[in-house]
């Protein structure tokens, strides 16, 4: 029974008091006394569905019309007031504990920052605020950073983004890279743009690893058995195999993604995966518990860093980047929908696009920065050749040209078919 | 002379700083009804533990008929105890509370059958068998749990101020059954109490106990009659105390003056040892109170004093006197109904027989922890 | 007391769960919103995909539920009946490591039984351990990792069940010719079956759902239904399906505890409680 087919006598205002959100104390005095009475299990039942948003904000195709953007932007004044949410390490901080990015955006803006670490992963982060922006409500940030693979298309499908008016991002147009410019996952950057990126490649103890590591291939490789670290979630995994095969991933079909789960199910079966990791890969990799496994560049160098320089002490583990190339991924600036200052969100999403702003923060970050000019910059003024010369921070125009994405999908079924495939291999 | 079941030989028990029985020597015939009475802390519950097994005495020896058990684990010893809180097993039916020791001791399962159903029937709770202890009234638990001891036919039972959990009245009645129980069974019992009616209705004899020691030890009309010590005489009882110095004895009669000059006549007997500043006791339903001055009956003591109170308690007018002594005098007369009850503030005569005269050291008053368990 | 009890148990209790029934027949997906079809396939298809990893939390919660009794029996028995006055102090140190959050708790395992860390590796060095052993990414790491972390749930309850025990009840028994051992098998144990009793629901319940030690301890065969639950309501946003199966786990559970209590017998529990 559908929502349409609903009994008469439910007051409308008691569904509304069940399904959303935002419940006033005058609903929910109805909503007792009609559970009490009138109501049956299956018209409460049908009162229960989750809303979806196709019928209320259609899903976004072209640009937004300049009435629109007019209408979420207006002149272009900021509020004064800017509350970002991103994650755990990812700016860069003083002695003070400060961020001097943001204390320069402040003093040249007059935008008051509240910065929040909240996101630990995509996924539960977005479980939250997704229920408040079904019901139409303000998730409390005005700037967020999402991952593509999933993260951000779901939120563009969803229209929880807001659409962002390139006049104000000239910094964007002037000087990101071409990785990150007119991405496949938002075609003309309508909803996003980069914060950082990273490669997902492979990692290894060169105490434990002789031979460097050159594809993945040698993650399959049997004398590293029980040894090897994988990624357990459904981009990192899938997408290094269909590369290892040769595969395009946006073209790959289910027959080609069958045959990288058979090669990923064939390893598993060989005992040869240790585990699939989420963020932990990396403690495994520095414990020894692993001494070869799939990683993200910018953890490497981190782990490889010493400690008086801010990394974590381990020199002998290693990056290597396979031959048939890296996969690229990036996470990126978001305005929510409904955000209350969208204005000073795309001030600060500019901002950084200054190269001396964008050197600053990748030599903090030590993520792929979606600026190349801060590279002469983090060299010759900040004095850094190690991040403006690692490969991880500044790729060759080659390694960039050989990386890979994560898969866009083109809907929920070839989601949920992939799923399908590839999920058993890291969840059974 | 019986034999003796239950020997303690200068037994002591030492709990950290606390001297809790010191150098006890005891001996308890076979059969008998014997109490352990005192205040709490007297030491009467660690003895009857050390019997049990549950502590070992610090000194001395303890025998179980002729045997020397000092050491030896309670499952061990052919004693068995009905505690104060009856400590059933709540998991267990009445049958299979009283069934525990014999299935313990591997009896044969009909023996046990008929055993435990004697025993049921003895303390009057048959048809009870199914039923869980907290199914049952306080006073068939306490039945439960003497089933359950003596269906073991122990040497010696032993029981911790069993009745002090039940009310009056049931106290009453458990007492007379108690006393029927252990006349059926002929087992020797050992009951601890700090209730001296419940010592004297049930037992042979009685041993008073205070700080660890006996004060007295002797049948109940005995320690009643001619209380040993001040504290006996005390805690046994109401008693009149007066202070007096011994001052002739001709063998068969002595002669104790009050501090007021009265003198009292008491059995030569009752002098125990050579002391000469002694107290001299009579219990208050011994005296009889005149008011007249009517000739004294030959050879009666008698101490003058003023009625302050006089008390209607139904079986009996209680009087309080103030007499020569520090504290007032207590007369129970017994409410026969033809008597003219003396006024308050009248001069009265209190007269009693010689021989019910007693004579005691004097002791340390009771403590307050003393008072009650 | 009727209404206030039953408008509580309506709020907290009776919605949730008709709310959760209700997503658990639904059809559809986030970007369309999800319907109420009468969809009973959901469940069918939630078995069919995830029966392994339900039977594999059936029998980790089941050897970690046994587990923590065989560690904390002795321990519950030792500071009940041997602690004196010191009770207090060692039921604090019992729980102090577990003022620590749990997820920190379980990757400091995760640390101390590294490959190479400060237990397997001088034992390694030493040939003591073959090179190639190793504890976690093992189901082993993962039912020790549960029964570690839930150890309190039964640790507790067996304790309080010990604590009240009536000593001269035990000093009866003593007391009727039955040895140190007889005293245990036929007083004490039985008496502390409720403390079993609840230290086992405590223990097994959230043993069966959890997901925080598969994903930090576990490897490559050591997913639980509780990691998979989270997969499909955080990641695949699989709504009806994570509902499906958190039903299921309830029925079992539900199911698991009528029988368990039928067994033992919940009357003869509460008249002894």
């Amino acid at each position: 029974m559908s929502n349409d087919q609903r009994p008469d006598f439910i007051d409308p205002a008691l569904l509304r008091g069940l399904t959303q959100r935002r419940v006033s104390r005058r609903d929910v005095l109805k909503g007792m006394g009609a559970g009490a009475g009138a109501m049956g299990l299956t018209a409460f039942l049908a009162a229960c569905g989750v809303s979806g948003t196709s019928k209320s904000s259609p899903p976004p195709s072209g640009s937004p019309s300049p009435d629109v953007l007019k209408k979420i932007y207006g002149n272009g004044t900021p509020a004064g007031q800017l509350n970002f949410a991103n994650w755990e390490a990812y700016i860069d901080v003083n002695s003070k504990g400060k961020s001097p990015t943001l204390l320069q955006f402040t003093k040249e803006t007059g935008i008051k920052v509240s910065y929040k670490t909240v996101i630990n992963d995509n996924d539960p982060f977005l479980a939250k605020i997704i229920p408040v922006l079904q019901s139409g409500g303000d998730t409390g940030y005005d700037l967020m950073v999402i991952t593509n693979g999933g993260p951000v298309e779901r939120m563009i499908k969803l229209g929880f983004l807001t659409p962002l008016d390139h006049q104000y991002l000239p910094n964007f147009e002037a000087n990101a890279s071409d990785a990150v410019k007119n991405p496949s996952y938002d075609p003309g950057n309508k909803y996003s743009v980069a914060w950082q990126s990273g490669f997902t490649i492979i990692g290894y103890n060169s105490k434990a690893v002789k031979d460097k590591p050159t594809s993945f291939a040698d993650l399959l490789n049997p004398k590293y058995k029980g040894k090897v670290g994988m990624f357990g979630n459904n981009q990192d995994l899938p997408c290094a195999a269909l590369v290892y095969l040769g595969k395009d991933i946006q073209t790959s079909t289910p027959d080609d993604w069958k045959k990288a789960a058979d090669v990923l199910m064939k390893q598993r079966n060989d005992g040869i995966p240790r585990s699939y990791y989420d963020q932990s890969y990396l403690q495994a990799l520095e414990n020894g518990d692993t001494i070869i496994s799939q990683a993200w560049s910018g953890d490497l160098f981190i782990a490889a860093a010493p400690k008086s320089y801010g990394g974590d002490g381990f020199p002998e583990i290693k990056a290597a980047i396979p031959g048939e190339g890296g996969i690229l991924w990036t996470d990126n600036q978001c305005i929510p929908l409904n955000a209350k200052h969208p204005v000073d969100a795309i001030k600060f999403m500019d901002f950084v696009y200054q190269p001396k702003i964008a050197a600053q923060l990748a030599d903090f970050i030590w993520y792929v920065s979606p600026v190349p000019a801060a590279k002469d910059i983090v060299l010759n003024d900040i004095d850094d050749p190690l991040v403006a010369k690692s490969p991880l921070v500044f790729p060759s125009a080659d390694d960039l040209a050989k990386s890979h994405k994560y898969k866009v999908f083109k809907d929920q079924a070839e989601e949920d078919e992939w799923n399908s495939i590839f999920q058993p291999i890291y969840t059974s | 002379m019986a034999d003796i079941d239950v020997r303690m030989d200068q037994v002591s028990k030492q709990f950290a700083e606390v001297t809790a029985v010191d150098e006890l020597t005891l001996e308890i015939d076979r059969g008998e009804f014997f109490s352990l009475l005192g205040p709490s802390g007297c030491g009467k519950t660690t003895t009857l533990r050390m019997i049990g097994g549950f502590e070992e005495p610090s000194r001395g020896r303890i025998y179980l008929g002729g045997k020397d058990v000092t050491t030896m684990a309670p499952y061990r010893r052919n004693v068995n105890t009905v505690f104060q809180s009856y400590a059933l097993f709540p998991h267990l039916t009445v049958f299979d509370n009283v069934a525990f020791g014999l299935r313990r001791k591997k009896v044969q399962k009909t023996e046990v059958g008929r055993r435990v159903g004697d025993a049921l029937r003895l303390v009057d709770l048959p048809g009870f068998e199914r039923r869980k202890p907290s199914q049952l009234s306080g006073g068939q638990q306490q039945r439960v749990a003497l089933a359950r001891a003596l269906v073991n036919e122990p040497q010696v039972l032993l029981l911790d101020e069993p009745l002090g959990a039940l009310d009056l009245k049931l106290r009453k009645q458990m007492q007379l059954e108690l006393k029927r129980i252990q006349n059926e069974v002929g087992i020797t019992f050992l009951y601890v109490t700090h209730d001296q009616d419940e010592a004297m209705t049930m037992s042979n004899r009685i041993a008073v106990m205070r700080h660890g020691r006996i004060e007295q030890i002797g049948a109940p009309e005995d320690v009643y009659e001619a209380p040993a010590t001040e504290f006996v005489a005390g805690f046994l009882g109401a008693s009149n105390l007066l202070d007096g110095e011994v001052k002739d004895s001709d063998g068969s009669r002595a002669t104790i003056r009050l501090r007021t000059g009265d003198a009292i006549t008491v059995p030569a007997e009752r002098l125990d040892g050579p002391e000469r500043k002694v107290k001299v006791g009579v219990r208050p339903e011994k005296i009889k109170l005149e008011q007249d001055s009517e000739p004294l009956a030959g050879g009666w003591n008698a101490i003058e004093g003023t009625l302050r109170m006089a008390t209607y308690v139904g079986v009996s007018h209680q009087f309080t006197i103030d007499g020569p002594g520090d504290r007032p005098l207590t007369v129970y007369a017994q409410n026969l109904g033809a008597e003219t009850i003396p006024a308050p503030g009248q001069r009265v005569r209190l007269v009693w027989r010689p021989e019910h005269t007693f004579v005691v050291r004097p002791s340390e008053p009771l403590a307050d922890w003393e008072e009650e368990t | 007391m009727v209404l206030p009890g039953g408008a509580w148990l309506f709020v907290f209790f009776l919605v949730p769960i008709l709310f959760l029934a209700s997503v658990s027949l639904q059809t559809g997906n986030i970007f369309d919103g999800f319907r109420l079809t009468w969809h009973f396939r959901n469940y069918v298809d939630a078995v069919q995909l995830y029966h392994v990893q339900f039977l594999r939390s059936l029998r980790y919660a089941s050897i970690a539920t046994a587990v923590t009794i065989v560690v904390s029996y002795p321990l519950a028995y030792w500071i009940a009946f041997r602690g004196g006055r010191h009770k207090t102090t060692f039921l604090f140190l019992l729980l102090l490591p577990f003022f620590v959050s749990f997820v920190i708790r379980t990757l400091a395992w995760q640390f101390i039984l590294a490959d190479d860390g400060i237990v397997l590796g001088p034992l390694k060095r030493w040939h003591l351990l073959p090179q190639s052993f190793h504890v976690l990414a093992t189901s082993t790491a993962v039912i020790a990792g549960i029964a570690y972390n839930f150890l309190p749930f039964m640790a507790l309850p067996l304790y309080v069940s010990l604590e009240r025990i009536d000593r001269s009840v035990v000093e009866a028994a003593q007391d009727l010719y039955a040895n140190k051992l007889e005293v245990f098998r036929r007083v004490i144990f039985p008496l502390s079956i409720p403390g079993v009793f609840a230290g086992v629901l405590l223990t097994f319940v959230p043993a069966m759902g959890d997901y925080v030690n598969a994903s930090i301890l576990g490897g490559t065969k050591t997913t639980m239904i509780g990691n998979i639950i989270q997969l499909e309501y955080l990641t695949n946003f699989h709504y009806p399906i994570a509902a499906a199966l958190s039903f299921i786990l309830m029925a079992v559970l539900l199911l698991g505890i009528f029988v368990y209590a039928r067994v033992l017998g919940t009357r003869s529990i509460e008249e002894y409680v």
